[in-house]
């Protein structure tokens, strides 16, 4: 598998509210495949593509552009730059790290030298009031010239695919980006629309005006969720693994899921020779919340890959798990939309 | 500046934790050798001579070439890398840390983060080192093979210019004294000087400055100027014990310093219109000056400090114009020793 479209999406920068450079990067992949394409006034890119047939269900799928970062809020006399947090970003990963603020000006989150640490000092993390950016500037003048409140601030990271993983900054959720494209660049079965979201981790705006404008009957969204088999973790509190295959939600914070639609998608993995695993827990909530409740209601189900260190400088996949979540989410896809069954 | 940019960055990117400086200090002494001999002793020291041997006077001129990281203590049965820490790592940036492992390969790896929503009020703590793990995605049977106790960990964070003359790197404690001394090895170089200089990048010094000990020794100069990092001036952080950022080297004063040495350093820098700032120490300094000037029977020893910001995270920050400052003010001190 070639992982240079995953690597052109996830270095591309793009927080909520400014994907601008994701959509591009989606909009050249797309232009010569899709039947059409419409960006609605929020930004997101509805996508219809026809199929070699019509389908009984009109299903629309989903996968959001935005990243959590952070977002520079005011310009201090010395130079300093005061952010805030954009999304459910862990303010733990946050003090020590290299950024970039805007497209290209290079930053730093620094923290007080542990040297003159005091007490307790040492045993916490930095509170987020208490950080800011450093662009090396020398006073307010010096940054105003490269830096306005508003600027995006995004972690600088890795793009890693040895040993079988993917290590990556905002693979939550251009991973599933990619697999929408993939999918508008084959052949398909059936006629399908793609949502790529705008705002899914400041509040689902970009998924609760497409689906409206989309008025699908079924939906269909691709996600990364935590996956919390990491050190320290007792093995009930894991919710996925890395490697155990694409998870499939029966309920997360804001969705209750279709039920027919998460049987189907075990079936859908095993034709498919997916491998899969349900979400072991009620946590987290995507693009879905929205979604199910469009209009009169949409009936919705979540693929997701399981991903370490989401929503931190730096998360991990498995080259695995994507395949099988993508080779699962075209299977599903043809079964909702034609309304197939198993022979 | 471009020119010294170029060299901290090299320096920066060569990996150097304590006891395996070897990459750090090939890179040294490749930079070092245009202008002096340069070898390695059996510490991981790098050692290069300059000016009139046998002269009554020998200066010693020292930075450590190590810096902090972690180090593999053993691999967990689910393929996680336990680890310790060499120096005085930070544990408050670690948690969903991007690291570089150095094993039989390359790899890279995230230091271990629990999830916010299994939080229970507590996640603000920060847990003790034996309780980390860095997660490199490798099965126990896979990290094995590539990865074994012993081998180094460092932050990933590439070398990265900030606006104008600051730039960011991990490891610039100490490799911005590393590329003062070069530089100003550079700027001695072809001159006729009145004393012995020999250059010393010790290593060790993270973990309590065996390499300056023993280097020191062999070398037995007569006078030291060592050169390290201090603080610069940032939010949260008392003023006085602050250099600035582009203020020029700090010029120490401490009770093992000597008086003469820093009454020099300062007259230098008025004669030649070089900025610095007193820092001023009531007891040790905490720098190989400390090892130094108790070597045999006591070194003549005095320490400049490079201002820096954020010391022992993954974004240390200074600012060039301070390294040159700091090269040209050894340089011209070394100049006016008769």
């Amino acid at each position: 598998m070639d992982w240079k479209l995953l690597e052109c999406l996830c270095t591309a920068r793009g927080i909520s509210g400014q994907e601008d450079e994701v959509r591009k990067i989606v909009l050249e992949e797309i232009q010569p495949y899709a039947t059409s394409i419409e960006t609605t006034p929020l930004g997101s890119l509805i996508v219809f593509k026809k199929g070699a047939k019509r389908p009984k269900t009109k299903l629309m799928l989903n996968a959001h552009m935005d990243e959590v970062g952070m977002i520079v809020t005011d310009i201090m006399d010395d130079g300093l730059l005061k952010f805030d947090t954009v999304g459910g970003i862990d303010r733990r990963v946050l003090c020590g790290r290299p950024v970039t603020v805007g497209a290209e000006v290079g930053g730093v989150i620094g923290a007080k030298p542990i040297h003159l640490l005091e007490g307790e000092e040492k045993e916490k993390s930095v509170p987020v009031k208490e950080l800011y950016i450093d662009i090396g500037a020398q006073d307010r003048e010096e940054v105003e010239r490269y830096v306005t409140p508003g600027d995006p601030v995004t972690f600088d990271s890795v793009f890693d695919t040895s040993h079988g993983m993917i290590k990556s900054r905002a693979l939550d959720d251009r991973a599933g980006c990619a697999m929408m494209i993939h999918m508008i660049q084959s052949e398909l079965k059936y006629d399908l629309y793609f949502v790529f979201a705008v705002q899914e981790e400041t509040g689902l705006t970009g998924s609760r005006t497409a689906a409206f404008a989309v008025e699908p009957q079924a939906a269909i969204v691709l996600e990364s969720t935590t996956a919390a088999d990491v050190a320290g973790v007792d093995k009930e509190n894991r919710v996925c693994c890395v490697g155990g295959g694409a998870v499939i939600s029966f309920m997360d914070k804001r969705t209750i899921y279709d039920k027919e639609y998460y049987q189907m998608a075990f079936q859908a993995a095993k034709k498919a020779g997916a491998s899969c695993q349900p979400k072991r827990a009620v946590a987290g909530g995507n693009d879905a919340g929205a979604i199910h409740v469009s209009r009169g209601g949409v009936r919705t189900v979540a693929i997701s890959l399981p991903c370490r260190y989401l929503h931190s400088a730096v998360s991990l996949i498995s080259q695995e798990d994507f395949i099988s979540a993508q080779k699962l989410v075209c299977e599903l896809a043809d079964r909702i939309a034609g309304e197939e069954q198993d022979d | 500046m471009d020119e010294l940019k170029r060299l901290v960055f090299r320096l920066c990117a060569a990996p150097g934790t304590p006891g395996d400086e070897n990459a750090a200090a090939k890179t040294a002494v490749e930079e070092l050798s245009q202008y002096a001999q340069a070898r390695i002793d059996k510490m991981g020291n790098v050692i290069a001579k300059m000016g009139k041997p046998g002269a009554e006077k020998h200066i010693l001129l020292d930075a450590h070439i190590d810096q902090i990281g972690l180090i593999v203590t053993n691999i967990d049965k689910h393929g996680f890398i336990r680890v310790d820490r060499s120096g005085g790592v930070d544990r408050r940036v670690m948690p969903g840390s991007p690291v570089t492992i150095y094993g039989k390969e390359v790899l890279t790896g995230i230091v271990c983060c629990t999830p916010p929503h299994l939080s229970d009020g507590s996640e603000d703590k920060v847990i003790p080192v034996e309780k980390m793990a860095v997660d490199a995605g490798l099965s126990r049977e896979e990290a094995e093979k590539l990865i074994r106790p012993g081998d180094r960990i460092l932050f990933h964070a590439a070398p990265k210019s900030l606006l104008g003359t600051r730039v960011t790197a991990p490891g610039l404690d100490d490799r911005a004294g590393v590329a003062a001394l070069i530089r100003c090895a550079q700027l001695l170089s072809g001159c006729d000087l009145n004393c012995e200089v020999t250059i010393l990048f010790s290593s060790r010094e993270e973990v309590g400055g065996q390499g300056a000990l023993t280097g020191a020794y062999s070398v037995n100069p007569t006078h030291a100027v060592i050169v390290d990092v201090s603080f610069a001036e940032q939010p949260h952080v008392p003023p006085e014990k602050c250099g600035k950022l582009g203020g020029g080297p700090m010029i120490g004063i401490a009770p093992l310093l000597d008086r003469e040495m820093v009454d020099g350093m300062i007259e230098t820098a008025k004669r030649n219109g070089i900025p610095y700032k007193l820092d001023v120490m009531g007891g040790s300094t905490g720098t190989n000056s400390d090892e130094i000037a108790a070597t045999r029977r006591g070194v003549k020893a005095e320490l400049i400090s490079i201002p820096l910001r954020y010391m022992h995270t993954p974004v240390e920050v200074v600012d060039l114009t301070d390294l040159e400052d700091t090269a040209r003010l050894i340089a011209e001190y070394i100049k006016g020793v008769e």
